[in-house]
């Protein structure tokens, strides 16, 4: 329990007034300051009062009270005499404020705690963001229930509001109309801070230069169905957000803007004849429950919940906040999480030493990360997570090189970077560009661990573990990017937590299964359509990504216990959203079940189905209104026909292409074997054959075809002519009119004793497409000629000689090559 | 049924055997016209598209004889010719067939059971649409020199083709008793398809390949974002790198229909020891009944929630869609158990057809089919393969090479 160490030990009081004022951007109301008198200022806090009546009343002092007496947390107005109702962080006695407290807490689902509410709601948080403060409060709430008697993580499903599926509008695809109606505005009035190269540039860039990245940025900000409600109009005429004259009028500008931009979309409807269930949008949910994350020993822990902003805050809830600020190419992605593009989040040297002070302290430690990397092409390592002096110097660091985590940990027998490094094995692509759940464990008797979605990775550590002592309290901890801002790595992190401890498999695995980011229970209701009270089909969701919603394994339930099913028929499940259906994404709609009560499980529940699907986010996770359309449902039927899809167009082009083409390898070795009569299993032809096969061609088309093929087509020819010419049976045969003993000038009288079985056999006659042998005779005749003159100094081989090259300049001719 | 084929000669009696009874009646020519050069040149053109050496002068004389006949459909006695000729086979369906069975599709790989069941099959006038669902392989029997079939090795084919042994002579059809008789599914279960691509990854190669080797379709363009998504595997990410658009814009339309289908191979390894044989050369083909192979469950935390193969069930779910154009067979169910129903549903389709015709004129004509004469043509040759024919491929060629034959 590090995170109450220091407040049960010593409790130091701040001096003087703290401001309370929210110190978000986000026009909350201005509250009254905190009174920090209470506990007397600058002097360590002893408790004085009655002990804690039962074991509950302890663990509330403990988990909670040691860490919100503080004047600058809640002590300045809950306390003892202060202003704020009810007093449950007065220091006079803990019975007394474990009963206020429990007016404000809501243990089974302690993010539903009015304490977790009124911070969500922008009351007075000592961070920079009353979400982080929330967070934080929640978690103290949760390790409060976590050993409360009787506390439960079962979630209860509840009715949610009855309505039908209402028109609605979707965001076009195009840019254009948003280019010409809001986008002016946004261009003239924010582009100083909301695009990504302003000086100080704030997310969501939606004054981007670039209008698509602009509008997309801007759909989350613009309610399509309620101009008024939109942020960007909130923004200016609520909450006077860097209005530019009057925020009244510059809220109203903005509306008008809206008000064209939405003019220009067409409504979209639900068919009446569709057999639907009632409509509900992310909100009316019921949040799922944590899943039961296990964060014992916890001393860091991101989440990103904000969503906007240069700050991550770090809502461990121990001190000292570690909080990370973004800089660089980055967003915020929906769902919770950051996208690293060129960017990275880091915290101040002061506050990282955080780790250093309680890592060095128990000599182990884990990091535990959901990541999504890019893709599978990085390398440097490049820094997803690191506690770093520089790009050769660092503590730790959890890095990726193409398919491979790597874990760099600096100890007595490490270099200074923690090398060498522990990777995932090369072959076995752990690393996917996907989401995963990344953790490494330090400790002296395992040395260094590495855990991927849950699973152990069998890598043997050669480097013996050692002592962290070499640890520096000057690095800085750092995600997306070395501190150098070199390394950069691509990705999505979605929640990054550090322990002080290297934490066991079970509670490895039990953090993979809780899953990351928010979900919530949808209860579509159904029992306007079957007839039975309190009856819905239930979907899992979340937002999957920034893009995409997850549905994930419907089920039926009723809230009426007397309720039963009976041979209740479903089929055809598809999921509409915003008046239309979901195009991709329809994973339900060959279901086709009879459902009976005798299938419930202990939970009331029939599922449907064991899988989910990802769908298409329109409008945003607080606008897009989701509802189920049936195929068949009880009684009611209305098959959806899908349309007749159109004929493919068959292409006719009159471009022109050869008629003709060059034969390609084989079919030249056969040829040149037909015509010269040497099989192709002989070994000579054969070795050359197989030696310039590859150089030879390989499709027909002409325009193909090179100088190097030509090569080796005439290497092959003189191969094929030589084993011809050398063969006496063969060449015999084949020139029965040439004796080869002869003088050329004497052999080749006439000389078509020589050309005219070449051309009979390579060549043919009477054909229009070939030369004639009128064209060919003398240019056969030429290079008879040329190769026969040697002055009476031929030697006795001459005659065969010649017979080799004129028969190989006809086999390797065009007239043989082309078909 | 094991036939030896036998090497038959006689022109008349080849054309018959060739192109069946429909055009039995053309045996001998009735009204013989002048041979011209033009006939020669064609001719000539025949035979060296179709064998790719040229003929002997005696063919050439025979075939522009048969060119230059008046009566109606005897010119495909001239085709008939360089059909029974050893290179047809050895030299132009090898190399025709011989880039379908690797990954690479390099037309380099060595002659395999694959290619040789191919050139078995148009020899013997299969019904080509078996080659995707047929009990048999083509082997060669009892050949001095030659090592006996092995379904873990490449040896027998191998020195068939560094023997120069002539395929159409020695070829014989042989059952696949490697395997149960419910897991023979024509050339998808032979070695070689095995080897390329059912050996790692996850056997989805197998149904990309079939795809586009046998209904010339890469995934690309049977492409629907709209089937549903039910049956897409764990192993495929649902937000690539963070964004789920990618999924939801390009991914699942090739996933929803692929992984489906190539459920169908849930049973089946190329297994091979990849310490000893990491070119995994003798490695086989392997058919676990009733047990799903291991690669269908790897990567399973990429979408925990996706589907988690249960058997070799498979489902046709282009049968909707923009793909209900690919003229699938309305007497089939469209959903089936196993490779060898899958492998019918994909041959019994009219682009499967359509697919073979096309492939056969462009090896033939050397070019696509482009023009509205080619169109015409194609769909000629179309009707004739499904009609006259009865799906068998040779004359096929036969149809292709008149047709361009030249001027």
């Amino acid at each position: 329990m590090l995170r109450r160490l220091p407040f049960l030990l010593v409790l130091w009081m701040a001096l003087g007034l703290i401001g309370c004022t929210s110190g978000s951007d986000n026009g909350a109301p201005t509250e009254e300051n905190p009174d920090t008198t209470q506990t007397g200022g600058d002097v360590a806090f002893v408790y004085a009062g009655p002990a804690p009546s039962t074991d509950d009343v302890q663990q509330f002092r403990l988990a909670l009270w040691d860490n919100i007496i503080d004047s600058e947390r809640c002590g300045g107005c809950h306390g003892v005499g202060g202003t704020g109702t009810p007093l449950f962080a007065r220091t006079d006695d803990i019975n007394e404020a474990y009963k206020a407290a429990n007016t404000v807490v809501n243990l089974a689902v302690p993010g539903d705690s009015a304490m977790v509410q009124k911070l969500e709601a922008g009351h007075y948080c000592w961070e920079g963001a009353s979400s982080a403060c929330a967070d934080i409060i929640s978690r103290w709430i949760a390790d409060w229930a976590s050993t409360a008697e009787g506390s439960t993580n079962v979630v209860e499903l509840s009715a949610p509001p009855l309505r039908d599926p209402g028109t609605s509008k979707s965001f076009p695809e195009s840019s254009d109309a948003f280019a010409v109606t809001v986008y002016p505005l946004l261009t003239e009035y924010c582009s100083g801070c909301h695009k990504p190269d302003a000086a100080n540039p704030q997310a969501p860039f939606f004054a981007s230069d670039d209008v698509d990245a602009a509008y997309f940025a801007a759909q989350s900000k613009i309610n399509l169905d309620t101009p008024e409600n939109s942020r960007l109009v909130v923004r200016l005429g609520d909450e006077f957000h860097n209005c530019w004259s009057t925020c009244r009028e510059n809220g109203d500008e903005m509306l008008a803007a809206i008000n064209d931009f939405a003019g220009t979309i067409e409504v979209s409807t639900v068919d009446p004849d569709y057999v639907i269930s009632k409509a509900l949008t992310l909100v009316d949910g019921i949040p799922a429950s944590s899943g039961g994350r296990s964060e014992d020993n916890l001393i860091a822990l991101y989440q990103f919940k904000e969503g906007e902003g240069t700050v991550a805050y770090d809502s461990s809830g121990v001190d000292t906040s570690m909080n990370l600020h973004l800089s660089g190419d980055y967003e915020w992605v929906g769902g919770w999480g950051v996208r690293f593009v060129d960017g990275k989040a880091q915290a101040l040297v002061e506050d990282s030493s955080k780790l250093y002070r309680l890592i060095t302290a128990t000599g182990e430690y884990s990091i535990e990360a959901w990541v999504a990397p890019n893709n599978v092409t990085q390398e440097g390592p490049a820094r997803i997570v690191s506690y770093s002096g520089g790009n050769t110097s660092r503590n730790f660091m959890l890095g990726q090189t193409l398919y491979n985590y790597d874990f760099h940990n600096r100890t007595s027998n490490t270099d200074a970077n923690g090398e060498p490094a522990l990777s995932t094995p090369d072959g076995d692509e752990v690393l996917q560009a996907t989401l995963q759940h990344v953790v490494v464990t330090y400790d002296s008797t395992h040395g260094r661990r590495m855990y991927v979605n849950g699973e152990f990775i069998d890598v043997a550590d050669e480097t013996e573990p050692g002592s962290l002592a070499d640890w520096s309290d000057t690095f800085a901890f750092v995600l997306g990017s070395e501190t150098s801002n070199e390394h950069r790595w691509q990705g999505v992190v979605r929640l990054v937590a550090i322990y002080n401890r290297a934490i066991p498999e079970a509670q490895i695995q039990k953090n993979f299964a809780a899953n990351v980011g928010e979900r919530f229970f949808l209860l579509f209701s159904i029992s306007h359509v079957v007839d039975i009270p309190d009856t819905y089909v239930v979907f899992e969701v979340s937002q999957f990504d920034s893009y995409s919603y997850l549905f994930n394994k419907p089920f039926l339930v009723s809230l009426n216990e007397s309720a039963s099913f009976e041979n209740l028929v479903m089929q055809g499940l598809r999921i509409g959203m915003n008046g239309k259906l979901a195009t991709a994404g329809q994973a339900f709609v060959n279901l086709d079940a009879s459902l009976n009560s005798s299938d419930m499980n202990e939970e009331g529940r029939i599922y449907l189905s064991d899988i989910g699907t990802v769908l298409a986010l329109e409008n945003g996770a607080s606008q897009d209104e989701f509802y189920l359309v049936f195929d068949r449902l009880g009684d009611q039927t209305h098959v959806i026909v899908e349309a007749e899809p159109a004929a493919p167009a068959v292409v006719i082009s009159d471009e022109e292409q050869p008629d003709i083409g060059i034969k390609t390898f084989d079919e030249i070795n056969a040829s040149m074997s037909r015509m010269t009569g040497v099989p192709i299993t002989n070994s000579d032809v054969a070795e050359t054959f197989s030696r310039i096969k590859q150089q030879l061609p390989t499709v027909e088309n002409l325009q193909t075809f090179l100088a190097s093929q030509q090569v080796a087509i005439s290497q092959l020819a003189i191969e094929y002519c030589n084993t011809l010419l050398e063969d006496e049976g063969l060449r015999g045969s084949y020139f029965p009119a040439i004796n080869f003993s002869a003088a050329p000038a004497e052999a080749f009288a006439p000389t078509t004793v020589l050309t005219q079985p070449l051309i009979d056999r390579m060549i043919g006659s009477d054909l229009d497409h070939d030369p004639a042998v009128a064209e060919i005779q003398p240019e056969l005749d030429s290079l008879i000629t040329s190769l026969s003159a040697c002055d009476g100094t031929c030697d006795g081989d001459r005659t065969k000689t010649v017979s080799k090259a004129v028969c190989a300049a006809v086999l390797a001719s065009a007239t043989t090559l082309l078909q | 049924m094991d036939i030896v084929f036998k090497q038959i000669c006689h022109t008349t009696l080849l054309y018959t055997m060739l192109l069946g009874s429909a055009f039995a009646a053309a045996q001998t020519c009735n009204d013989q016209g002048v041979v011209t050069n033009q006939h020669r040149d064609q001719a000539k053109r025949i035979y060296q598209r179709l064998t790719g050496v040229p003929p002997t002068a005696g063919e050439l004389n025979e075939m522009a004889a048969a060119l230059a006949c008046n009566d109606a459909g005897f010119e495909e006695n001239a085709t008939a010719i360089p059909l029974d000729d050893d290179n047809f086979y050895n030299v132009t369906l090898k190399n025709f067939v011989t880039p379908w069975t690797n990954e690479e599709q390099t037309v380099f790989a060595p002659l395999n059971d694959y290619t040789a069941t191919v050139i078995g099959m148009v020899y013997n006038d299969d019904d080509f649409r078996e080659v995707l669902y047929g009990d048999y392989i083509y082997t060669a029997a009892n050949l001095t020199g030659v090592p006996a079939y092995s379904t873990t090795d490449n040896d027998h084919y191998e020195a068939l083709e560094e023997q120069g042994v002539s395929l159409k002579d020695n070829l014989v059809k042989t059952p696949q008793a490697y395997l149960p008789e419910n897991a023979r599914a024509g050339v998808i279960t032979s070695r070689a398809a095995a080897k390329a691509f059912f050996i790692d990854g996850t056997n989805r190669a197998m149904f990309r390949f079939t795809l586009m080797n046998h209904l010339c379709r890469d995934l690309e363009q049977v492409k629907d974002i709209t089937r549903s998504p039910d049956r897409i595997r764990q192993d495929v990410s649902r937000s690539p790198g963070g964004d789920s658009r990618i999924f939801l814009n390009s991914c699942v339309g090739c996933h929803s229909g692929m992984d489906p289908m190539a459920q169908a191979y849930a049973y089946y390894e190329y297994r091979y020891d990849s310490e000893t044989d990491p070119d995994a050369l003798n490695g086989e083909i392997e058919y676990t009944p009733d047990q799903v192979q291991p690669k269908y469950h790897i990567n399973s935390s990429n979408f925990p929630y996706g589907y988690v193969t249960p058997d070799e069930h498979w489902t046709n779910y282009w049968r909707e869609g923009v793909n209900k154009h690919l003229g699938w067979d309305a007497s089939l169910d469209g959903y089936g158990v196993g490779a060898r129903s899958m492998g019918m549903e994909l041959a019994h389709s009219e682009v499967f057809a359509e697919c073979q015709v096309e492939k056969v004129f462009q090896a033939v004509c050397l070019r696509e089919p482009l023009n509205a004469a080619d169109q015409s043509e194609i769909s000629q040759m179309l009707t004739d393969f499904a009609g006259v024919h009865n799906y068998r491929l040779k004359p096929v060629f036969s149809d292709a090479a008149l047709y361009c034959k030249g001027e």
